[in-house]
């Protein structure tokens, strides 16, 4: 699969409910072998994007490819959509689930068998496999789902907030996945709220507010233009100086360090200068990147 | 069509292996047979004889009635040539009576009254009847009775009394013992179906096999479309929907979880089937052990293939109703609520069953067997009954799967709307709305 290749295709697509418009003229690329990040705050229109390019609901307007192609059943069975809205039969057992969800997507037969063992080994419930799910506690049920996504071995993945309500340590273990799965080859489309997260994995993003679109392009890309005008420093003493609307425009204070957004046209250097003219005594002072969630509300402020 | 089948074959293993299938598989077999003998027990309870005291101003009819209300033949006034008359008193059990006959002579009727009422505030009687002396011609009589709403007692007091004054006054009538026997000689009527140039003569047996069909139907439908309901439900209260919608048709998932719920009734019915045939077969094999015939209704085989197909039609429709609730509500307990008329057009339908038996050919007849909703009876009725023309068969099949296929349909365009509106039931202008945008 080359860089080039493109696996979705949204070309201005519109969709509303009633009077509600829930996206609106929306044009994006996904390149293959990529993870991209859908993001945006909750009701941006991410979930009702994602419900378009599964086929789950239809565009009012505008046009979707998937691999090259109009959206049609047998595409279906290429994608792996695990929802924010989750779900397993209570009473069925672990493995009779994941067979049912494999065959849904026309996998079935020995392989399957031996691929869902490799599955619940890699994330640690091998011993739950013939239990029922309701017997599972929702962190297990929430791996589980995840296999269902991932068992048919789709060629493009859907991960909506994949990560919400686990603990780290299953949080690394399917970051750690879901990494391996993008050596692999497979195209990745991850949803979230969460700018920490998202900024950790991503290659590419797009930025959804209020149904339209904000940016979308490299993670690199954006923050290289942004510029390295974030400053991290810790020291004692100074307050003063940190607080001269003319070289800071903003102040972020976290418990060990503080984050300094310099202020247009104002230098790092002379910043530094001040600080030890006015005695503090300096620990950190480190030129940052903006996080993903300062650019973010930069650009929402500046499209307003 | 593969994820068709995994649908049903889901649906069909998840239920059959629940618990609650076994136990209602063995429990409902059980449960009707008490419906036929708890009642037979309740029934058979002995109640005290009911204590009566007759006043007999006429002077006549005291002896017959005592005969007929007690039972009891060493009474010397008995006429024996009555004894063959068609009695309609049970014997002991509900509706027995202790008779007294009180002596009049020398006393006005206000004395007696008095004495008699007396007499039950002291419980020593449960109740008097007066019969006054022109009670013969006029037939008037009065029934002083503790417990008014004994209406059983009263009743075989009054067919008693009936019979009792007719026989009397044919006896005024000097009409002789052999004469009364004859007049009161009951008839025999066997029903004859006449169908092109054969004849078949057992009409009660189809009947019963009609009633069977529709009742076994009715039943099924009322247990097995709760249960399509909830299927429906499942997934909305489970949030799998959007999964599975992300991998198959809405309406194939529909279609399968019918399918698949179907299976399970048809496994389910012909176990039952199976018991009943083997206990039937053993009753046969008694009853002819002991030389009594029994008749097995003589049906065409092509009436039992058409039961089949409209049994299976009218699960459909009920069910795709069903389904079409379920895809409307969010929870089991908003369907249940939402499913109570589906049960009142079920029974609407079943009970259709009497017009349609007694003209089978009339207008009536002919749409309720062609209405998809009714159809599955009537027709029924209809091909026992007087079988029509093949045409109408065909096309209340045709337009009955047809209803099928639409129902599913729009229910599964309506599933998919909800689903993506969490948490809100529809109204119906809302749910036709979901249906054609979707």
């Amino acid at each position: 699969m080359s860089l080039n290749e493109i696996t979705v295709k949204l070309d201005s697509v519109s969709k509303s409910f009633g009077e509600f418009t829930a996206v609106r003229e929306l044009s994006l690329t996904v390149r293959a072998g990529r993870v991209f990040g859908l993001l945006g705050p909750n009701g941006a229109g991410k979930t009702t994007t994602i419900r378009m390019i599964v086929n789950i609901t239809a565009p009012d307007s505008g046009s979707i490819s998937l691999f090259g192609q109009k959206i049609d059943p047998k595409v279906q069975d290429r994608i792996g959509y695990l929802p924010e809205e989750r779900g397993l039969y209570r009473r069925m057992r672990i493995s009779d689930q994941l067979r049912f969800f494999a065959e849904l997507k026309n996998v079935r037969g020995k392989l399957i068998e031996s691929k869902i063992d490799e599955w619940l080994a890699r994330v640690k419930l091998s011993e739950w496999k013939n239990k029922r799910s309701m017997e599972l506690s929702k962190g297990m049920q929430q791996k589980i789902q995840f296999i269902t996504t991932v068992l048919h071995d789709p060629d493009l993945l859907i991960l909506d907030e994949p990560f919400s309500g686990l603990d780290p340590i299953n949080v690394e273990l399917l970051k750690e996945v879901v990494l391996d799965l993008k050596r692999a080859g497979k195209t990745i489309i991850f949803s979230t709220h969460q700018m920490e997260v998202a900024e950790k994995i991503c290659d590419d993003i797009c930025l959804l507010n209020r149904s339209q679109k904000v940016f979308e392009g490299s993670l690199r890309e954006i923050k290289s233009s942004f510029g390295r005008n974030s400053v991290a420093v810790r020291c004692e003493g100074g307050d003063g100086v940190l607080d001269d609307p003319a070289l800071v425009s903003k102040v972020v204070r976290h418990a060990d360090e503080t984050q300094a957004l310099l202020a247009a046209g104002a230098d790092a250097q002379i910043l530094l200068k001040r600080l030890i003219d006015s005695g503090a005594v300096i620990g950190k002072f480190e030129m940052m990147e903006p996080s993903l969630n300062d650019i973010f509300i930069t650009k929402v402020t500046e499209a307003v | 069509m593969k994820k068709f089948l995994a649908v049903i074959k889901r649906e069909y293993i998840a239920r059959v292996r629940a618990k609650m299938f076994i136990v209602s598989t063995v429990l409902l077999p059980v449960a009707l047979s008490l419906f036929g003998i708890v009642p037979a027990i309740i029934f058979s309870i002995q109640t005290p004889p009911l204590r009566v005291a007759v006043v007999d101003q006429t002077g006549k009819m005291y002896a017959e009635l005592r005969r007929s209300l007690e039972g009891d033949s060493s009474d010397q006034n008995t006429q024996p040539d009555n004894t063959n008359q068609p009695r309609g008193l049970p014997r002991g059990g509900f509706g027995a009576f202790k008779l007294e006959e009180v002596n009049t002579a020398n006393q006005s009727l206000d004395d007696i009254r008095a004495n008699l009422d007396q007499r039950m505030r002291a419980r020593e009687l449960d109740g008097y009847l007066i019969l006054p002396p022109d009670f013969i011609s006029t037939g008037k009589a009065e029934f002083f009775n503790r417990n008014p709403g004994d209406v059983v007692s009263l009743g075989a007091l009054q067919s008693t009394l009936n019979r009792a004054t007719r026989e009397q006054r044919l006896i005024d009538a000097k009409v002789d013992n052999k004469t009364r026997r004859e007049l009161f000689s009951p008839v025999s009527l066997e029903g004859v179906g006449v169908s092109g140039g054969s004849q078949s003569r057992n009409a009660n047996a189809k009947f019963a096999l009609v009633f069977g069909v529709g009742f076994v139907m009715y039943l099924s439908i009322l247990m097995y479309g709760q249960i399509v309901l909830g299927a429906v439900i499942e997934e909305k209260e489970t949030r799998i929907a959007e999964i599975l919608f992300s991998s198959i048709k809405p309406f194939t998932l529909m279609m399968g979880k019918l399918v698949g719920v179907s299976f399970v009734a048809l496994t389910q019915l012909a176990i039952w089937g199976l018991a009943f045939s083997v206990f039937a077969l053993f009753g046969v094999g008694v009853l002819a052990s002991r030389n009594i015939s029994v008749r097995i209704p003589g049906v065409p085989l092509s009436h039992y293939f058409f039961f089949a197909l409209f049994f299976l039609l009218g699960y459909f429709i009920y069910a795709t109703m069903y389904a079409l609730v379920g895809s409307m509500v969010t929870t089991a307990q908003e369907g249940g609520q939402l499913a109570i008329p589906i049960i009142l057009i079920l029974a609407v339908s079943f009970y259709l069953f009497w017009p349609v038996s007694r003209s089978p050919d009339s207008p009536l007849a002919f749409w309720v067997s062609i209405f998809p909703l009714t159809a599955p009876v009537a027709m029924v009725v209809r091909i026992v009954t007087q079988t029509p023309p093949f045409w109408q068969i065909a096309l209340s099949l045709l337009i009955g799967f047809s209803t099928v296929l639409v129902i599913m349909y729009a229910a599964s365009r309506i599933y998919r709307v909800g689903m993506l509106m969490y948490g809100k039931r529809a109204s119906i202008p809302e749910a036709i709305r979901w249906a054609r945008q979707a």
